[in-house]
């Protein structure tokens, strides 16, 4: 326990700055949000008619925004399993070798410092239907015709690749991370019972590095979620058709190109469940693990 | 190991190549990897054509001003939450952590609206503050400041030193290396907003980097790729480097994230 | 610990981060409106023998618009004549990036009282402009100085209600069909015989790929828009209330019987492989530079960009014809307008009207008209055009010229207003591909496309009427 001062109002000069910008642009905004939600208004704001739930029981019957459901959950499953998968198995190998293994840190991290957008504008090129080398090399190897703005499938394929990649350094430095602090000796007993390297990784590696998955997975599909705006609108601007048309995209066309605002915030309402959802996952998890080390 | 690498890494270094090339080079079948002959001229291209020059510039402006002010605001809240008792600490700290559950997209609407009413709209005000609370840099610090060890501030109090000058004299300075790990998220973080940037300050004065790079792409018929990726790589170049400078701070704070 | 070497490195750092911004930043800082000092086109000649006026301030206006690139160069360009030529007024020209932020941005500046004297508005919120009580009619402006039937009429029409022209029109073009020349060659076609109807589209298209010249036969770019010209083409309306000109539109028509035929030739045409998807907006362009389908339909305001990376000849030719009893209508403006704030203040109002003048003078039309591929708005300026030879040089430019004066003038062939018109635009190309690309039934994609598009009519009259 910290030695306290007796001050009466510096902790709350001291705190004055952050708490007045969280209430004046994330309390307050969030609460209007659910009341936007309630009224249609028109696109200079003068106007607002209360519509009650209409807004809500619109969207449920909307098929674009059933769609934008269906790809954002496409979207985040394909990023967070093939970004975890991958970036664990690149930690695993990476972990038997650790000589050097600063230096490829260094690489590892690189891409971190790209945003979604680049990241999207690397991949766009890497595939385009004309000059891109893996559309070159799926053509020669695979013969698939390789078309993302034609082809919806190709398009989710192609920004899902995109945002799983900028994530994968960032995920193999947490798995290296976790690797590195499973108990040698666990490890090592299990290899002179004659246990595998594959049994090894089920049975110990795989569930002890279970608290890192985990954490990461929630940051990927936070990311999955919200942060890949950049990356849909510089590439796809959510096509073709609405092939990649994600939750956070279809908010943005309905509110600043529609302008249609009660009909966003209704969708803001949305997305602050699903992201209050996994936020009381990851603190009840993370709270729990505490009382274990 | 190292063919792994450079195949993670591949896109980046295709897209360094592809930078380098002319059309003429990058349309040829098979493709040639090795760098091109128009580096310089595709870099000059790509800066003149979306003004990179003041997109680099105010995306700085827009990158150190908000991690700076994410520095001083989370440290001075988290030296009000270790160091002191007052009423209404719990509550604070839940307002303060609340932050984490409501990403952009949830508040989007409004928040617009209440900037438009400040006449924030296309001004770095707009584009900066409303990113200067910071849940992570609070309880980062907050969980250095519970391992300062007490005596420290028993002293300072036995001394005669006020808060605030214990706060100068020994809290700052022992928060240095956070502070850097903090920096250079926020600055990556904020150099890679592109939502926000988009919908409240798209005008030459205002534009950030991530923003202008659209320009490049949005063309009538076939894409540059050559300038386009000359450009992405310019955008690229400052949190990279400072990435590589301070990757070991990222590394420390990263793992602060697994801790929280 | 090494606090030291991070803080030094901090340091460093942040000193690199002000050098690079020192260096990337010219003298912006200080006049934010000079961009691109490299172009020294007008600035250094500001101290021409001016009037007297030049010791008061100018009256500043800003005019918030959406062209980027090399359309940009051309309005800076004309931004700094006109400051030049007008040292009592000053434009401040800035762009706003695409047209939907440009217009959701006008319409919250205004809301906070900061709105642009001038903002550019693409022909899809021409409705919200004149649904939103915040502007001035340009016709209301016209002290007779500007006689309006030198706008060219199609485009007068289209955004005029009433037979008063709301706002000044800047940017205008169509669509049309592009062809390659090189192709009809190869497959022993007449390279200056293009298809007019829809069927010989196809003919051709199919000569062409059995000889194995393309893989394909045509793509479009802009669906939607495409769809909506077939129906101003060949006159039938898009909407109710004279296609929402005398009234707010409640109802389309997308699912009539022309409609379902439309979209189910193009639906037959995919299943041959005749017709190319090629995503919306500009995304067709690149495969048809690429030589993939020797047809295009793409708006006019692509030409310029197609001539100057197309290693082939292009050619240009008419909309073409359905084969059937449809009377002929004409092809609909698309592109952007000049709307005028009603926050400005009557100098402002008076410089901004002289803006609007100049870039409608012939001069002018004619700079913009070359520098950008967009129609002359003047009927002037395209005789101009003609006395010089210009459609001679380059006949291309004239085709959609040609197009729209060659049509009739009748509420169908005006092109349609709606409020809603951008989730529209979006829940018909969506509907275009369900059924082009997926296969979908025409006629229930068209019905659901119908029944989405009439809610929102019905949610914005709900909001807007009277």
């Amino acid at each position: 326990m910290q030695t306290r001062f007796p001050n009466k109002t510096l902790p709350y000069l001291l705190l004055a700055p952050s708490v007045i910008i969280v209430f004046i642009f994330f309390v307050i905004p969030s609460i209007q949000s659910l009341y936007l939600s309630f009224y249609r208004v028109s696109p200079l704001g003068n106007k607002k008619i209360f519509i009650g739930l209409q807004n809500f029981i619109r969207l449920f019957h909307d098929p674009g925004y059933l769609n934008s459901i269906v790809t954002s959950f496409k979207f985040a499953i394909f990023v967070v399993a093939l970004g975890l998968a991958v970036s664990m198995g690149v930690a695993v190998v990476a972990n038997q070798r650790l000589r050097g293994f600063g230096a490829y840190r260094t690489l590892l991290i690189w891409p971190y410092a790209l945003s979604p957008a680049i990241a999207g504008l690397i991949w766009a090129q890497m595939m385009d239907p004309n000059i891109g080398l893996t559309s070159h090399l799926l053509k020669t190897l695979f013969g698939v015709h390789f078309n993302y703005q034609t082809n919806g499938q190709q398009a989710l394929f192609f920004i899902s690749v995109a945002a799983a990649w900028k994530m994968l350094g960032y995920n193999i430095i947490f798995f290296l991370a976790g690797l590195q602090s499973l108990p040698v000796e666990l490890l090592e007993a299990a290899a002179i019972d004659g246990a595998g390297a594959w049994r090894r990784f089920w049975k110990i590696t795989f569930p002890m590095l279970s608290p890192t998955t985990f954490f990461l997975f929630i940051m990927n599909t936070l990311y999955a979620f919200f942060q890949v705006f950049g990356l849909v609108h510089i590439t796809t601007e959510g096509g073709p058709g609405r092939a990649t048309d994600i939750m956070v995209y279809k908010l943005y066309r309905d509110g600043f190109e529609g302008m249609n605002t009660g009909y966003a915030s209704a969708q803001s309402i949305i997305l602050l469940i699903m992201v209050a959802t996994l936020t009381i996952l990851q603190f009840r998890y993370a709270g729990s693990r505490v009382h274990y080390q | 190991m190292l063919s792994v690498m450079i195949i993670l890494l591949f896109p980046m270094i295709y897209a360094f190549l592809i930078a380098t090339q002319t059309p003429a080079q990058y349309y040829q079948f098979p493709p040639r990897f090795l760098p091109g002959s128009s580096f310089f001229e595709n870099i000059h291209t790509a800066w003149d054509r979306i003004n990179l020059g003041r997109l680099l510039f105010n995306t700085c402006v827009v990158a150190i001003s908000v991690a700076i002010g994410k520095i001083i605001l989370s440290v001075t809240a988290a030296f009000a939450f270790v160091y002191f008792n007052f009423k209404g600490k719990a509550f604070f700290f839940i307002t303060i952590l609340i932050t984490h559950m409501l990403p952009l997209p949830v508040r989007i609407v409004p928040t617009f609206e209440l900037i438009d009413q400040f006449n924030w709209i296309n001004t770095f005000k707009g584009l900066t503050i409303p990113f200067f609370a910071s849940a992570t840099g609070v309880l980062l610090f907050r969980q250095l400041y519970r391992t300062i060890p007490p005596s420290l501030a028993d002293a300072a109090r036995i001394d005669g030193a006020g808060p605030l000058q214990f706060f100068w004299s020994i809290v700052i300075p022992l928060s240095k290396t956070n502070m850097a790990a903090l920096f250079l998220i926020e600055f990556i973080y904020m150099w890679n907003q592109y939502l926000w940037p988009l919908i409240i300050a798209n005008a030459d004065r205002t534009r950030v980097v991530q923003i202008g790079l659209k320009q490049l792409v949005d063309t009538d018929a076939a894409v540059d790729w050559h300038i386009v990726m000359a450009g992405a790589l310019i955008a690229t170049l400052p949190p990279l480097i400072l990435l590589i400078i301070m990757q070991r701070s990222l590394i420390e704070g990263m793992s602060f994230y697994e801790e929280k | 610990m090494n606090h030291r070497r991070i803080f030094i490195l901090l340091a460093i750092v942040l000193a690199m981060a002000f050098v690079l911004s020192a260096c990337a930043q010219p003298p912006a800082t200080e006049t934010p409106k000079q961009e691109a000092p490299a172009e020294a086109t007008a600035a250094p000649a500001e101290e021409k023998p001016a009037e007297p006026a030049a010791s008061e301030e100018p009256v500043t206006i800003t005019f918030w618009n959406a062209m980027s690139g090399s359309r940009g160069e051309v309005v800076k360009d004309l931004v700094d004549t006109f400051n030049e030529k007008y040292p009592k007024y000053k434009v401040e020209a800035e762009y706003t990036g695409s047209y939907a932020e440009t217009l959701t941005k006008a319409l919250a500046a205004y809301k906070a009282g900061e709105a642009p004297t001038i903002v550019q508005v693409y022909e899809v919120g021409t409705r919200t402009m004149l649904d939103s009580d915040a502007i001035i009619p340009v016709y209301t402006m016209n002290k007779g100085e500007v006689d309006w039937n030198e706008v060219v009429e199609p485009i007068r029409k289209y955004y005029s209600v009433d037979g008063n022209l709301y706002c000044m029109p800047f940017n205008s073009s169509t669509a049309m069909l592009y062809y390659n020349k090189d192709m009809f060659e190869k497959a022993g076609l007449d390279p200056e015989k293009p298809p007019t109807t829809w069927a010989e589209v196809e003919e051709y298209s199919k000569k062409i790929m059995d000889a194995g010249v393309a893989e394909g036969g045509f793509s479009m770019g802009w669906p939607a828009w495409i769809f909506e010209q077939m129906y101003a083409w060949h006159n039938q309306l898009y909407a109710n209330n004279d296609n929402g000109r005398s009234g707010l539109a409640t109802e389309l028509y997308v699912n009539s019987d022309f409609g379902k035929m439309v979209l189910g030739e193009w639906q037959r045409m995919a299943k041959e492989g005749v017709l190319v998807y090629g995503g919306r907006k500009y995304k067709a362009n690149d495969p048809f530079l690429a030589q993939q389908f020797p047809f295009l339909f793409q708006s006019t305001s692509s030409l310029g960009g197609i001539l100057k990376k197309a290693d082939f000849n292009v050619g240009t030719a008419f909309l073409p014809r359905f084969d059937g009893d449809y009377e002929k209508g004409n092809s609909v403006v698309g592109g952007g307008c000049l709307w005028v704030m009603d926050t400005a203040t009557p100098a402002q109002q008076e410089a901004a009207w002289e803006f609007l003048k100049y870039t409608f003078s012939p001069e002018r039309a004619v700079i913009w008209h070359k520098g950008t591929g967009y129609f002359p708005t003047s009927n002037t300026a395209y005789e101009m055009l003609k006395e010089e030879g210009w459609f001679e040089k380059e006949p291309n430019f004239a085709t959609a010229f040609n197009q729209i004066l060659s049509g009739n003038d009748t509420p169908a062939s005006r092109g349609v207003l709606l409020g809603p018109f951008v989730q529209i635009r979006d829940v018909m190309g969506t509907a275009i591909e369900e059924a082009v690309v997926n296969g979908q039934d025409v006629g229930k994609t068209l019905d659901n496309a119908a029944a989405e598009s009439n809610q929102l009519l019905a949610d914005y009259a709900q909001l807007h009427g009277k």
